[in-house]
């Protein structure tokens, strides 16, 4: 079919990354991928009878705690705006190629820079929400634009600075937290004082649209909501996503192009850092929490955002139900507690569904290859992208 | 050179064949890579092995190696047969080589290098100790404890010999050992070498494609071509244009024919009156009366593309080194050599990838900022990479968009890429240069290699460029796409593009090339009118040897 092409792909490091790198080129795989959610199904309900639980108990739980009325919406899709940002912001480092999975450290940092804000200034209006995403957006760009400077003058990987800066992170905010002169409560009498911050003022909250025992709508979904639409289209439409998809994909066909590769890679990790800092913006100032700068406020939503980009394999668009079920997971998963069924299930159920939108192309490249069969370049051809994602 | 020819002879009367080769056939599909080969390799003799890329050297090497089961034939040993399955009844044989591309691990240090592979316990002491043992008694002198990513290329082929010598080998081969290497370098190499031979009466076989190495360190040296013996003979009997025209040996009707076919230009600026350059070997003169003679500065006009003294280092070693060369517009030149001389690094530089360490290219008479992207494509450089897959196209994007992938801006507006503009450009490209896609929307990954090079093509002269670098623009196309392609070229060229063909196919420079600069160790060794390129000549230039 085509020449024998020399070696390994162009750009093998990165490629590694394959799966995550957007392939909208027909994958056969609808089916696979309904019978892997089926499979995964039946595979957490085996589990749950085994730990002694009863599947349609638990089925029924998720059911009440995420969708059954309207308050258990309103909780579904306070988990699922963080949940998006993230994920959107994941879907742009992805593409270009530059893979940060550090977005867990980013939210804390993001979170800690609008609490630093919100209490601080602690103006009145509508003018102070404002301030303090920005400032949410800024810390974490910046924090992930520092992986991107470490890679550009020492050469060290970025998913590994940008996982471990997550760690930094965590630290610098408990660091925080304890500190009086910081973000540390006040002391009220003699009263212990835990390691937190105070509440946030009135101003400093995203309010919403409905009220209990309504649905409510709070300002951070249509943030989310508008930053997926925001960049689905910047991504597919712009000459800017043009060639973020192309440095994505080709490195060096970029870089020949006249793509400022450098800068490029640096902004999509930085914005992909913004996007995870507005979530944990979101996180402190929507009801979803406390509304207080807490170490553990996270809540995984970091972890769990880059699933939600891999499930959608980067499309923000698609990112969109995804991150709509993993807050139903999330929100359910509650309430499962209560039927006697381990809680920690939610996350193996969650990890069982991963899998089952993950490994169909896998599964179908695979079976592709088989049948093809024999040494031809046709063979070669297709085994790029299965050994890529066969890593991933 | 002459001394070491003497001794050379003083020393062959009382050789004995250590290996023996009698009719080594090995095909791939229908490519013969080994044809009926007999080759001797005495002890205490160093042999020459000689040829182009793809004259069947490293298949035959691969044989002996165990890499690469022959077809059919005997390999020898003394008046033994043996028989290679692997490697290991390769070093039991003891038969050791030295790859043209070093095998170390660059993380570990020089002994750990040394040892890896063996087995049973690591002892560090005794492993120092054999390493200072064997670099004492062949004089190549290294720290055992030293990182392997701390060393010069001459440094690293000392710990390669030193792997290779500690096994005692019999016969020991090297590939193509000084293209890494400094002068300098090269010359401790044949020293070690001599003594190997000498001292310990082993036998050596040379890889190589330079002329004067061959002559100055070897005492046999057989030629092949096109997998085929072509010629033996001890090498004090032979001489550096004999081995080129052996070396080359092409038809001299190839000219005739591309004469006959048109595409000498009759009016280009060819310097046709123009004295061969005749300086000494290995002298730095050289590289002047090359570059004098690539300036066609008499005419006046600035030529579309100059390359001046272009040098590149990469991780210490020069790549390129002053590199000059003009192309006039509506010429075509070759850059023509032996793979591994620098091509793909001028190819990378002209692709705007690596940056040269001084140097400059100049596009029309105006030098171009190399550090800024994409300066060389807005100058009007256009260039199909010698391997498109890795900086050409984009596989997984699609057929259109790989057509419009430098010209993003011209087929957007309000900040948004116009999907009806860029399927425009595409399909009128796709119709003009016949590329054979299922859609446009088809990745380009799908596509053949002919039509994925037409894509290549297409963007590139879309951009209606004055210059035209093709690096091996028909490696790996069949041969109604080489036809296309040269088609192409000639078309481009007949409208006034400067075009720069670099290409290791002879064939393909005579077919296409009005001027023949040849291109070896990162320098220009000599620039010939087609018309004056006979096979003894540009052999003598591959070879490194002013013609």
């Amino acid at each position: 079919m085509t020449a024998p092409s020399t070696g390994a792909p162009p750009g093998t490091g990165r490629r590694l990354l394959g799966l995550l790198t957007p392939r909208p080129y027909g994958w056969p795989t609808p089916v696979a991928t309904a019978v892997g959610v089926v499979v995964a199904l039946a595979l957490s309900s085996a589990l749950i009878t085994l730990t002694g639980g009863s599947p349609s108990a638990s089925v029924q739980a998720l059911f009440q705690g995420s969708m059954a009325d309207w308050t258990a919406w309103s909780s579904t899709l306070l988990y699922a705006a963080p949940l998006l940002l993230v994920a959107v912001g994941a879907c742009v480092s992805a593409r270009s190629g530059s893979f940060n999975i550090g977005q867990e450290g980013q939210v804390l940092i993001g979170a800690l820079a609008a609490a630093w804000v919100g209490l601080r200034l602690a103006i009145n209006g509508p003018v102070l929400i404002v301030i303090m995403l920005l400032a949410a957006a800024l810390a974490a760009g910046a924090w992930a634009g520092l992986s991107s400077l470490m890679h550009r003058l020492r050469g060290v990987n970025v998913v590994v600075s940008t996982m471990l800066m997550t760690f930094v992170a965590q630290q610098v905010v408990a660091y925080a937290v304890n500190m009086p002169w910081l973000l540390q409560e006040s002391r009220v009498g003699n009263a212990p004082v835990s390691p937190q911050s105070n509440p946030l003022p009135p101003s400093g909250l995203l309010g919403s649209f409905g009220e209990y025992p309504g649905l409510q709508i709070n300002g951070g979904l249509i943030l989310a909501v508008a930053a997926a639409v925001v960049i689905a289209v910047a991504i597919t439409r712009t000459p800017w996503g043009f060639r973020l998809t192309m440095l994505g994909r080709n490195p060096l066909a970029a870089k020949h192009a006249g793509v400022r590769v450098n800068a490029l890679g640096g902004a999509a990790l930085a914005i992909s850092g913004a996007l995870a800092g507005l979530a944990g913006a979101v996180l402190l100032a929507s009801p979803v929490g406390v509304n207080r700068l807490q170490p553990g406020m996270a809540m995984n939503i970091g972890w769990d955002g880059l699933l939600v980009a891999l499930v959608a394999r980067n499309r923000p668009l698609a990112a969109m139900p995804v991150a709509l079920l993993f807050g139903v997971l999330r929100s359910g998963g509650g309430f499962l507690a209560a039927t006697g069924v381990p809680s920690f299930l939610v996350d193996v159920v969650k990890a069982l569904l991963v899998l089952a939108f993950v490994a169909p192309p896998v599964v179908v490249a695979l079976a592709r290859r088989r049948r093809s069969g024999g040494r031809t370049a046709g063979a070669r051809q297709e085994a790029a992208p299965v050994a890529e994602e066969a890593i991933a | 050179m002459t001394t070491v020819d003497e001794r050379a002879r003083e020393l062959t009367p009382p050789s004995t064949p250590a290996l023996r080769l009698r009719g080594i056939s090995k095909r791939y599909g229908p490519v013969v890579a080994a044809d009926n080969v007999d080759l001797d390799v005495n002890r205490g003799e160093i042999h020459g092995l000689l040829g182009e890329n793809g004259a069947g050297k490293s298949t035959l090497m691969k044989i002996l190696l165990g890499l690469v089961q022959r077809d059919s034939g005997t390999i020898m040993r003394g008046d033994t047969p043996v028989d290679v399955h692997d490697p290991q009844d390769a070093v039991a044989l003891g038969i050791g080589m030295v790859h043209q591309h070093f095998s170390l691990i660059d993380a570990l240090t020089v002994w750990e290098n040394v040892i890896l592979g063996d087995t049973g316990r690591i002892d560090r002491a005794a492993a120092c100790r054999q390493v200072e043992e064997v670099s004492r008694r062949y004089g190549l002198p290294i720290d055992p404890t030293a990182r392997v990513e701390r060393l010069s290329a001459g440094e690293r082929q000392r710990v390669e010999l030193i792997k290779c010598l500690r096994r005692d080998p019999s016969v020991l081969i090297l590939d193509e050992p000084t293209s890494v290497l400094t002068q300098a370098e090269s010359a401790e190499l044949f020293t070690v070498l001599r003594h190997v031979v000498r001292a310990e009466n082993r036998a050596v076989i040379l890889i190589s494609h330079k002329l004067a190495e061959i002559t100055a360190a070897t005492d046999q040296v057989t030629v092949l071509r096109k997998g085929k013996v072509v010629f033996h003979s001890a090498t004090s009997e032979t001489t550096p244009p004999e081995l080129a025209r052996q070396m080359v040996g092409r038809d001299v009707s190839l000219r005739a024919e591309g004469a006959a076919l048109g595409m000498l230009p009759v009016d280009g600026p060819v310097p046709s009156g123009e004295p061969p350059a005749e300086p000494p070997p290995e002298t730095p003169a050289e590289s002047a009366a090359a570059s004098s003679d690539a300036a066609p500065a008499t005419t006046g006009t600035a030529p579309a593309l100059r390359l001046r003294d272009l040098t590149v280092v990469i991780d210490g070693v020069t790549v390129l080194s002053d590199l000059s060369l003009d192309v006039a517009p509506g010429e075509i030149v070759g850059l023509y050599g032996v793979e591994g001389n620098g091509q793909s690094t001028l190819g990378d530089l002209l692709s705007g990838l690596i940056l040269p360490s001084s140097g400059a290219v100049e596009l029309a008479g105006r030098p171009v900022e190399l550090e800024r992207p994409g300066a060389l494509h807005r100058a009007g450089l256009g260039i199909i990479p010698e391997d498109r897959h890795s900086s050409g196209v984009v596989l997984d994007m699609s057929v259109a968009e790989n057509l419009v992938m430098k010209s993003i801006g011209d087929v957007s507006g309000r900040g948004f890429v116009s999907r009806r503009k860029m399927h425009a450009v595409a399909r009128r490209l796709a119709a003009e240069f016949n590329i054979v896609a299922p859609s446009l929307d088809a990745p380009v990954r799908s596509l053949s290699g002919g039509n994925q090079q037409r894509v290549v093509l297409a963007r590139e002269l879309s951009a209606g460029p004055g210059v035209l670098v093709a690096a091996q623009p028909t490696h790996g196309l069949d041969v109604g796409a080489i036809e296309d392609m040269y088609r192409r070229l000639r078309d481009a060229a007949s409208g006034g593009v400067a075009v720069l063909l670099i290409s290791t196919e002879l064939e393909e420079v005579m077919a296409l090339a009005s001027r023949i600069a040849v291109i070896c160790s990162g320098r220009i060794t000599g620039v010939l009118p087609a018309a004056e390129a006979t096979a003894e000549r540009l052999g003598m230039l591959v070879g490194g040897v002013a013609a």
